[in-house]
């Protein structure tokens, strides 16, 4: 018996952190914590309003909070930025598959990112860097709209190379007068010219909106990243998290049991992958 | 073991016997013909009847309702433990249809305890089909107008008096205290009960290849094959996306879980039927949608019956009870769409040779 299958159980606000002007990653301390693997989401609820899912950004290793980054983009996140410190909402979960980081051991690890999906890949790099003897070369792109919608902007560009160990490179799609990063897609730093990578061998991790996700699995590809070593964190709409609503269907998978997180292999011959 | 009546007009006493106790769910018979499913105390011989056919509304609702309370907020409503309820006339489309629900809320990653003791609490009574509705074609999707499993106890009526057996060790506890009625049915009963069923299973076959549906077709292969065919436009030109067929469905179970308050102004939360045939059923919050067009959503709800569920549980989630048919203010038969289906993945299959 499990009567806590469709209610969330409490979670109290502690910190909100404003990342863009429509981002924010909400620190949340439920009351009995919950351990998650990088990669596994969770259904955060605002009472009365509704809930959605959403994979946390902070390290696995912790358990008696979590922080979430979320977008502004619907109704409950729309109701969760009124929200301030103190108030409640309810978390269900952890729900879903997670990075495969076992079968990571000993391999080159590029990760790619765009817009609020380095939410997943903070969790994901955050359980990384913790054992970063253990894979031969971590590698980060990330790419943004603009230089104020980079999430996690003074950690992306100043914390997250661990002092040249990591190699991290940023776009934007349209810069500003204040950047002299690059500016380009995120596939335009995935080139020969910008990506030293051992693509034969590696893995490519990939999380962010699906048009990026769709581009981005196609230059890797084309470096010769195999299907099997590509995993991508696909949304749908997970409503029950436990593979019963039916909502997150995809060819003979559930999105909330089966994955988040998919090989590329897995789901390639899916005739409406990426949602438009 | 199979039984029969030790007096030919002593079903009743047998029906009641056990129903004593138990919330009873049984058919009434309406002026139209079809029948309903009705809650009482008791078996009540001058409004009951155990039905010719199935009932106008699936199964389905007594074990996973159209709308289910789970809670308010911080307080999980501990309901009151369910009685024990028997239910008469079930028919084979609907009790087959279960084993899609089990799959569903019991077999995944957490059991619905909802459902769980719903399934436990509740004893069904099948009986054969005497007759059939014109939407029926439960020999295409691999099934019988009769229960082979599934069923606590099974009654079926004959010229030469009713057979009545046991599925389950539940089942045969019960016949056990109505022991009183019956004795042990003869072979000349149980001959004439097999070529019953033989001859029942040949007219529905009959009535349902009359609609081009034949028996131990690939409905896979058809769906899959017909992926891109412009059947789906085409049907989809005529539905008006209300998802009747949905509701009205014995295998769809797809259900939203809808946060509100109560009347006592708590946030609470309720789980409610879904519709795939609906706009928003895919939608993400960012307005992304897998399935935009009405077309793909009504293609959807076949890929769901007749591929999804053929791979992760080997069967269709299909009875051919016909009820999206009767239900379909559009009149799409799904008869027509399934044959549609067959004859384009044929004729894709000729084409390209590769069959």
């Amino acid at each position: 018996m499990n009567p806590t299958l469709y209610m969330p159980i409490p979670a109290t606000i502690e910190r909100i952190t404003a990342e863009t002007p429509d981002i924010k990653t909400y620190t949340i301390r439920p009351d009995e914590p919950m351990p998650f693997k990088a990669g596994q989401f969770v259904e955060l609820a605002v009472p009365g309003i509704g809930e959605a899912p959403f994979t946390p950004s902070s390290s696995p290793r912790i358990s008696d909070h979590m922080e979430i980054t979320i977008m502004r983009t619907g109704r409950v996140t729309d109701w969760l930025d009124t929200m301030k410190v103190g108030d409640e909402v309810g978390v269900r979960g952890p729900m879903g598959r997670a990075y495969p980081i076992d079968d990571f051991h000993g391999r080159e690890i590029l990760i790619v990112g765009g817009g609020c999906g380095v939410g997943p890949l903070r969790s994901l790099l955050l359980a990384l860097v913790e054992d970063l003897d253990s894979y031969a070369r971590i590698i980060v792109r990330y790419g943004a709209r603009t230089p104020d919608s980079i999430v996690f902007r003074d950690a992306q560009m100043h914390g997250w190379n661990q002092g040249g160990a990591l190699d991290v490179m940023l776009t934007v799609d349209e810069g500003n007068s204040g950047w002299d990063g690059h500016v380009g897609m995120i596939t335009s730093i995935m080139t020969e010219d910008y990506l030293d990578c051992h693509a034969d061998d590696g893995v490519a991790v990939m999380c962010g909106p699906p048009v990026m996700m769709k581009y981005g699995t196609e230059t890797l590809l084309e470096r010769g990243y195999r299907p099997e070593n590509i995993y991508l964190s696909l949304e749908r709409n997970m409503s029950c998290g436990v593979g019963q609503c039916g909502h997150c269907r995809l060819g003979r998978y559930y999105v909330c049991k089966d994955g988040p997180v998919f090989s590329y292999d897995e789901i390639q011959n899916n005739p409406r992958l990426w949602d438009d | 073991m199979k039984w029969t009546l030790v007096v030919s007009n002593g079903l009743d006493n047998v029906l009641t016997s056990l129903a004593e106790g138990r919330d009873v769910y049984a058919l009434e018979r309406l002026e139209s013909g079809n029948y309903k499913l009705k809650q009482s105390s008791a078996w009540l011989p001058e409004q009951h009847t155990l039905g010719a056919f199935r009932s106008i509304e699936p199964l389905k609702a007594l074990f996973f309702p159209a709308r289910e309370f789970i809670g308010t907020w911080q307080k999980l409503t501990i309901r009151k433990p369910m009685r024990e309820r028997i239910v008469f006339g079930v028919k084979n489309c609907d009790l087959s249809s279960l084993a899609i629900y089990d799959h569903v809320f019991l077999q995944g990653v957490c059991p619905d305890p909802y459902y769980e003791e719903a399934r436990e609490k509740t004893i069904l009574v099948s009986t054969d089909c005497s007759s059939q509705l014109d939407v029926c074609f439960c020999p295409a999707v691999g099934e019988q107008p009769y229960a082979e499993k599934g069923f606590d106890i099974n009654i079926a009526e004959t010229p030469a008096g009713y057979v009545i057996e046991s599925g389950t060790e539940r089942g045969a506890k019960l016949l056990q205290s109505a022991q009183q009625y019956l004795k042990e049915a003869g072979p000349e009963l149980l001959e004439v009960f097999e070529q019953q069923r033989a001859r029942r299973y040949g007219e529905l076959m009959e009535h349902s290849e009359a609609h081009g549906l034949k028996p131990g077709m690939d409905l896979r292969v058809a769906i899959e094959g017909s992926f891109e065919s412009e059947l789906w436009k085409d049907f989809a030109k005529d539905c008006v996306e209300c998802g009747a067929c949905n509701f009205i469905c014995c295998t769809c179970h797809c259900f939203l879980l809808a946060d509100g308050v109560n009347a006592d102004g708590m946030p609470a939360r309720t789980k409610l039927w879904d519709a795939c045939l609906y706009n928003g059923f895919a939608r993400t919050a960012g307005g992304g949608n897998p399935r935009h067009l009405r077309a793909e959503r009504l293609r959807n709800r076949f890929d769901k019956k007749f591929s999804f569920f053929p791979q992760v549980l080997g069967r269709y989630a299909c009875d051919g009870c016909g009820r999206c048919t009767e239900a379909c203010i559009a009149n799409i038969d799904i008869r027509d769409v399934l044959r549609r289906a067959v004859d384009e993945s044929d004729a894709l299959h000729a084409h390209t040779g590769d069959h």
